[in-house]
This record gives C-alpha cells, structure tokens and sequence, in this order.
C-alpha cells in the first residue's frame, strides 16, 4: 500500500511523531515529544521562546539530527530521509525569518516551490504556473509580483514566503511564526487563509505567540515548555489549563480567555 | 578595420580566453561554492594539450580535447573529496590544489620541461574557431541562468537550507559546479596554450586566481555577462592605460577597490539595478500605487476598508 492511499483512510494520521527527542550537547531542546496529526485540521503549538517548538519543526522537516524518536508522514517512517525529499513527501514549511531571494521578483520567488526539474511538456508548465499565481492570489500580491522582496513591507514578505509554501502544492504545511510582524488585518487574513486551505482538506500546524489567534484559528493546540508536552486538546481547554498559564501565558491569557 | 583587426588579434583572443577562465571560477561561486580549481583546470588543461601536441604529436583539437576532460576529471575528484568543507576552508583547499598543479609542473622532468616548461605547442586555431567554441559555453552558462534552474542555482547559493526545503539535491549542484567548471577552466587553458605555443610553470600561479578574481568581482559575479565584462575591461586595459606607464598596476588596484566597495554586484549588477527600477518604475500608476502602500509610512488611517493585498503596515499591532 502506498502513502497515499494510506492517509486517504482518517484513522492514520497524517504526521506521527514518536518518541522525538533532539539535544545539542547537553541541551535537551526537545525531549520525548509524542504526537500526531490528523487529515484536515488545523493545529496550533504554544510555547515561550526556548520551549523547543522551532527545533521540534527543524526536526520533523529532518534539518537537524533526531538524538531519538521516529518520523511517521502516511504511516510511513520518514526520519531517515535527507531534507529535500520532504518536498517529494509534500511537507512544507515557512521560516521563522523571512528567507527570499533578494535579487528576484515576487512571482520568481513562488515559483522555486514549483522548479521541479522533473516537469516536462507545456500542459505541466502552465498547471504549474497556474498554482504559482493562484498561491499569490491568495496571499493579496497578485499586484505586486513583479517587485522584488526588499521592495515590499515586511508583512508583505511574510505573505510572499506562505504563498511559496502553498505553490509547493503539500499535504502537510508547518508554519513557523507566520503572523509575526502583521497587523491585526493582516493576521486575520491569514487565519482567514488557512481556514480556506482547512475547507481544501489542508492539513497545517501551525508556531504562534498570539494566542487569541491559535484559539480561533486552531481545532487542536499543544503547549510545549522545555522540550515537552503540557498539554493537548481543544484550544480553549488547553490555555485555560492550569499548567499552560503558569509556564507562561500569565496576564496574555486572562485578556484573551475574557474575549473568547 | 581589417588593421585594427590584424593589429588586435591577439587581444580579442585572449579576451575570451579570459572570459573562459573567468566563469569556470564564476559557476562555483554562483552556487556559493568559494573555489579556485578553475585556475588549477586551467594549468591542467594547457600543460595536458601541450604535452598531447609535443609528446604525443596530436593534432590541435584531440589535444584540447584531452586537456579540458583531463582537467574537468580532476575538478570533479577534487570536488568529492572537499564538499565537506565550506567558505574559507574550501577556498585555501583549492587555492592549495592550484599550488599543487605548480609544483607537479615544475617537478615534472621532461614530461613538463620542468621550470623551463614547454614550447612549441602551436596549435592550428583560428580567431573563428575560438568564438565558436566560446560562443558554445557562453550558451550553456547563459541557459543556466534562466527559468528554474537558474533559480535553483541562486537557491543553492543564497540558502542552501531553504533550497533542501524546495526539493534541491544541493550536494549535487555543488558536484556538478566543480566538474563543469574543471571542463570550462580546462579548455580556457589548452586553448591559451596553444595560441601562445609554450607554457611555465610560472603561468599557473596565484597572480591568475587574482586575475580571474578580478574580472569577476568588476564585471559582476551573478552573471555570464558580467565576466564577459569583465575580460573586455581587464584585457584591454593595459592598452589603454599606455599613458600611464607604469603606474598601470596602481590604476588597476584602484578600479578593484572601487568596484569592491561600490559596485557590489558589478557593472552588470548596476545595470540589472538600473534596468529593473526603470522597468518597475515605467509600469506606472499601478505598481506606484502599491509601493505607497507598502512603505512603512503608511499609517493605520490607509489600513481600513483597503484589500487585503494593499494591507502593509509593518510591525502594527504587535
């Protein structure tokens, strides 16, 4: 059976995370995660900065070494896998930090997600150049893609970098931080975004600080502090969980569980 | 300008042989790769032609043949046995690996002529057939730029983690930048060689990687182009600081650090600059109108009711 037939069932989970432990020395930065995800929903992880959530992402994108644990993307294991074949797998992921080319336009940007050598004929180039335009459209740039990054607002290369990650066409997209330097439009548009994509049958995880977005947003939050689990479920249940507020949503969460 | 083409004839052919030698340095810089093999190539083609041509009394193009697989053999050995190393460390390895080409030469016996080196290696090369040949790498390296596989390459050479991420083999194009460069250096070398008819060990030293620095970094080094212009500036030079006498070097130095200081992307990077702004700025109202939203002055007063692609208040409401 193939991966893909395998995650068309609901009961196998999209990405399986086993056992994941990464440590840099004697840095435990993550330290026995266990979790998965499964098929069209949106998952939200809350952490402080240094909780591990940035290395756990680097991990299942296979940037840095597993000290231990396993990969499963479709129920297959994946984790001994060099990082350019999560592309093939349909793993995409945003940065942290803007990472554009700076000396090419918008559209030349969004279109490395798609510089698959392996396409051939002109039908495959236009579908191609097709999804690249639709995932600018739907970030808003359809009118500046001729500009080159450094001439667009910092929210603005954001937006660029998730129109890249959708262009790439994936079956799981991990985004790091994508609202960070946004406005409040601009941060409900994106959480607007990533509904869209949910109704397509997009799976997304999703590293945010803003937790009245990851309530809204999310269908399932995990809390991480020190490498670990604290707590999972519905997002409203795990900010109000006792455990999340005291490692670190302190005041942050008393305006934001009032609202919700 | 028959006399001016008979009088020049050996500049306009050393101007490609420079544009050779300078984009076999230029592609591993292209994807980030800090090597000067091209230079060693470059000993490897020219002493391997020349040696074929005396030795082996080959004709003219086996010879070349010859010297530019020989050196792009090597190239890509050497390249498999340093790809662990990175920036500064690969730069000296190879620049270490062009010495050694040096030291082999002179060391060589007979086989190499030794310190004396080799003469007598004329070639039976006309300007056309240069061009041709010129003109066939000058092609490829061109395609290379283009559509996606110039944007893997500037991928691979801007960030290699985020190209991994898009799918990029990038151990392969650094692989790869290695053997077509030790080709590409091969044949500048055999060809120059030839022309001349006698090579030293002098001639392969680090005054060339220099050299070949140089036409780069003031011609441009994203760029085919830019190398081209490069070469046509620092072979014609010579001629045309004449005047000067001999603080030719001195102006020479100048132009280097001028260009290193204010032309960080070459002559052609400013006119790639120059020609995209006039580009983006002829579009007119349309791209004028999302600039003013996207600059940062924008204040919050433009936010409200605009579309979400005209939204770009960075850093608001955090």
């Amino acid at each position: 059976m193939t991966a893909v037939h395998a995650t068309t069932k609901p009961e196998v989970p999209v990405l399986e995370v086993r056992d994941l432990a990464v440590h840099f020395g004697g840095v435990k930065a993550v330290d026995g995660l266990s979790f998965s995800l499964t098929a069209g929903k949106i998952f939200g992880v809350l952490g402080p900065n240094g909780s591990g959530k940035s290395t756990m992402l680097a991990a299942v994108t296979r940037l840095v070494r597993l000290t231990r644990g396993e990969l499963l993307f479709g129920g297959e294991p994946y984790h001994h896998e060099p990082p350019r074949a999560m592309a093939g797998l349909g793993i995409a992921r945003t940065f942290q930090t803007v990472r554009l080319l700076e000396d090419r336009t918008v559209r030349e940007n969004v279109l490395l997600a798609t510089d698959d050598h392996l396409i051939r004929g002109r039908a495959a180039r236009r579908a191609v150049a097709e999804r690249v335009d639709q995932a600018i459209e739907r970030v808003g740039l359809t009118k500046v893609r001729r500009l080159r990054p450094t001439e667009l607002s910092y929210g603005m290369q954001r937006r660029v970098e998730i129109a890249r990650a959708i262009a790439m066409n994936p079956r799981l997209l991990l985004l790091d931080e994508p609202t960070a330097g946004m406005n409040r439009q601009e941060r409900e548009d994106i959480s607007a975004l990533m509904r869209g994509l949910q109704a397509e049958g997009l799976t997304q995880l999703i590293i945010e600080h803003d937790v009245q977005m990851m309530v809204d947003t999310c269908d399932h939050l995990f809390a991480m502090t020190t490498g670990k689990l604290i707590a999972e479920g519905e997002p409203r249940a795990v900010v109000r969980h006792p455990a999340v507020q005291e490692a670190y949503l302190g005041s942050r969460h008393g305006r934001g569980h009032a609202r919700a | 300008m028959s006399d001016w083409y008979a009088a020049n004839i050996v500049l306009v052919q050393s101007t490609m042989t420079t544009l050779l030698l300078a984009l076999s340095i230029q592609l591993p810089l292209r994807v980030g790769v800090f090597s000067f093999a091209g230079v060693g190539c470059y000993g490897i083609g020219g002493y391997a032609a020349a040696i074929c041509m005396i030795r082996l009394e080959m004709t003219t193009w086996p010879s070349i043949a010859v010297g530019t697989l020989l050196a792009g053999a090597a190239s890509f050995l050497l390249g498999l046995l340093i790809q662990r190393l990175n920036g500064l460390y690969l730069g000296m390895a190879t620049i270490a690996f062009t010495l050694i080409i040096a030291i082999l030469a002179v060391n060589g016996g007979s086989l190499t002529g030794g310190a004396a080196g080799l003469f007598g290696a004329l070639g039976d090369l006309t300007t056309g057939s240069i061009l041709a040949v010129t003109l066939v790498v000058v092609v490829v390296f061109a395609l290379s730029e283009t559509g996606g596989l110039g944007r893997r390459v500037d991928a691979v050479r801007e960030d290699p983690e985020l190209a991994a991420a898009m799918g990029v083999d990038v151990s392969r194009y650094r692989r790869m930048s290695f053997l077509v460069s030790g080709l590409v250096g091969g044949l500048s070398g055999a060809l120059t060689i030839l022309l001349r008819s006698s090579i030293t060990p002098a001639e392969v030293n680090f005054q060339l990687v220099v050299l070949a620095l140089t036409v780069i970094v003031v011609g441009g080094f994203r760029s085919w182009a830019g190398a081209l212009i490069g070469s046509v500036i620092f072979v014609w030079l010579p001629k045309a600081l004449d005047f000067v006498g001999e603080w030719e070097t001195v102006v020479y130095g100048v132009i280097v650090v001028l260009a290193a200081l204010y032309l960080p992307g070459g002559v052609l990077g400013l006119a790639a600059d120059l020609y995209h702004r006039l580009r983006s700025g002829r579009r007119g109202g349309e791209t004028d109108d999302e600039k003013g939203a996207g600059g940062a002055d924008a204040g919050p007063g433009a936010v409200a009711g605009r579309e979400f692609d005209q939204l770009a208040v960075p850093g608001e409401g955090r």
